[in-house]
């Protein structure tokens, strides 16, 4: 965060309009969920799209990542590959060999 | 001995220490969270059960949204009103945050609250009633004169203990009993440890395995517990988690539900629901049920003629789990408008005088093969909600006392070495804005989607 008063005042502001946009978009969030799209799993799309904007916004400007010391990001860039990881890992559940036809080669019919 | 760099920043890493300190801490934040939001992915996707959409109160959790915002503003506000030394608006920014949090818990409470006294109750077909206990549910025994216990001689888990698993569950005054040497005891601790202890030793002059001791009563008993708290029973017996067997008369184990919804989605044909028996919610509310299905339908075809109708959740949720918001079902010819208007305003979940506007009705146990309250055990949703939200829960509370303990046992730095004091706000507001950015993923997979 900056030190001098007039660079104080003006993040400020902006914090405000930040504040406000997170509301809105909220809003937003909430009345896109009631719309039905074709599939619902677009209803979940677009909903994570909002929210990943908001959460941006809430690290880069509140949590002032937008102009942080290079080792926090050093920090948070293993943070963000594990986390990937840990999202990702349900696609195993799909691929079980039980339930997932062609993981075995066909027995040949005798 | 001083703490080094707390003000200013350390040459090599270029920041205050406890900078890096929190960020490392909300890095490994963000792999628990990660891992709660992946199991989340994995429980949805492994789903056999229509995931709950819009279950929750919405109102309340755009609420919390909203309150969380502001917290995260004030906080931000409060640092920036510290660092231009302006300490009056430092002190009601932070206040006002700490409010927030307040606030948010309540909500939450209120949430919860909801939820405990709420319950579904799965019918054999498939069918799901929710609705309130306005009773409790209890299993009643009358005219139950013998008591059989059991206790193994090797360690076991489950041994005899009637003032701990049996005694709470007796109506009215303690009986009394009479042992097969012909005493009469009230059982208590004492007597039972001193009948337990005849009873081993003659097993073990007998060389038995285990020491059965038998009681009956002088006069009949009647007994009423959960279902829960026991461990099973039949039309004749009731057996106690401590493997005591009583033998009486099952008289009651009917249970009393003020139904508010009707969900269908399990059931082949959705308008021959058990719930619609004549028994239980009956022809009118079925017409209801059918006229508010078939309404919803039309609509679907009306306003989305190419998309296909099985495939749509929120179809599938409108049209089969219908929400009764009368205590008699709606009249006829008005069934349409009425049953749509109702479910418009739909009262919320578990609001007091809301359950005289539900019908009752009374289910035999023959008909239902599970009931919960909306807690973990109903199904994977409700453990995962409770899970998140829970944690989360306890970051906003931890959150909002670190902010506390500087707002009120701070003021000494603020006077001395605001400078320092801004530097742990800002460390504490870090945290607070991560709380928030938990929430933004939470409410939208909890809530909404």
């Amino acid at each position: 965060m900056a030190d001098n008063v007039e660079a104080i005042q003006k993040s400020i502001k902006w914090y405000f309009i930040i504040g406000g946009l997170l509301i809105v978009l909220s809003g937003a969030t909430v009345g896109l969920s009631y719309v039905e799209l074709p599939t619902h799993s677009l209803n979940i799309l677009v909903g994570m799209i909002l929210a990943t904007i908001k959460a941006s916004m809430v690290a880069l400007i509140f949590m002032h990542l937008s102009h942080e010391h290079s080792l926090i990001y050093k920090i948070l860039a293993f943070t963000v590959v594990f986390a990937i990881v840990l999202f990702t890992l349900f696609i195993f559940s799909h691929e079980d060999p039980l339930i997932f036809p062609g993981f075995y080669a066909p027995v040949e019919q005798q | 001995m001083d703490i080094p760099y707390t003000v200013h920043a350390r040459p090599d890493t270029g920041l205050y220490n406890a900078k890096i300190g929190i960020w490392l801490f909300l890095a490994s934040e963000v792999m628990l969270f990660g891992g709660l939001f992946s199991a989340y992915i994995f429980l949805r996707v492994g789903a056999d059960y229509p995931w709950p959409v819009h279950d929750l109160d919405v109102t309340l959790g755009f609420i919390n949204t909203v309150v969380l915002i502001a917290s995260s503003v004030t906080v931000l506000m409060a640092l920036a009103c510290l660092k231009l030394r302006k300490f009056g608006w430092y002190r009601i920014n932070m206040a006002l945050t700490v409010l927030c949090a307040g606030v948010f818990m309540f909500n939450k409470t209120l949430e919860y609250k909801a939820k405990f006294a709420h319950y579904a109750v799965k019918l054999t077909d498939g069918t799901l009633l929710t609705g309130h206990l306005p009773h409790g549910y209890q299993v009643k025994f009358e005219g139950v004169t013998e008591l059989a216990l059991n206790v193994p001689l090797k360690h076991s888990a489950v041994t005899a203990d009637p003032v701990g698993y049996v005694m709470p569950f007796i109506e009215g005054t303690a009986p009394k009993f009479k042992t097969e040497a012909g005493q009469e005891i009230t059982l208590d601790t004492a007597s039972f440890a001193a009948l337990s202890a005849e009873a081993v030793k003659k097993a073990k002059e007998e060389k038995k395995g285990s020491a059965a001791i038998k009681l009956v009563a002088t006069a009949p008993i009647k007994i009423a517990a959960k279902p829960s708290e026991i461990f099973g029973y039949t039309d004749t017996t009731i057996t106690f988690r401590d493997g005591t067997t009583a033998t009486g008369k099952l008289t009651d184990d009917k249970m009393t539900l003020e139904v508010d919804g009707v969900d269908a989605r399990g059931v082949a044909q959705s308008d021959k629901s058990l719930a619609f028996d004549h028994r239980y919610l009956g022809e009118a509310w079925q017409k209801a049920f059918v006229d508010n299905r078939d309404h919803h339908i039309a609509e679907f075809e009306k306003h989305y003629p190419t998309r296909d109708k099985s495939r749509s959740a929120t179809l599938q949720k409108e049209s089969l789990f219908f929400k009764l918001n009368s205590a008699t079902p709606p009249a006829e010819g008005a069934a349409h408008g009425a049953a749509h208007g109702a479910e418009a305003h739909a009262p919320a979940e578990g609001h007091g005088e809301a359950h005289a506007h539900h019908p009752t009705v009374v289910l035999e146990k023959k008909d239902f093969t599970f009931f919960s309250n909306f807690t973990p055990k109903l199904n994977t949703y409700y453990a995962i909600y409770f899970t998140l939200t829970g944690l989360h829960g306890l970051h906003v509370v931890a959150g909002a006392l670190v902010l506390l303990y500087f707002l009120v046992f701070d003021g000494k730095r603020l006077r001395q070495d605001p400078e320092h004091l801004a530097n742990r706000v800002e460390v504490g507001g870090l945290f607070w804005h991560f709380v928030d950015l938990v929430w933004i993923f939470l409410f939208p997979l909890l809530y909404l989607l």
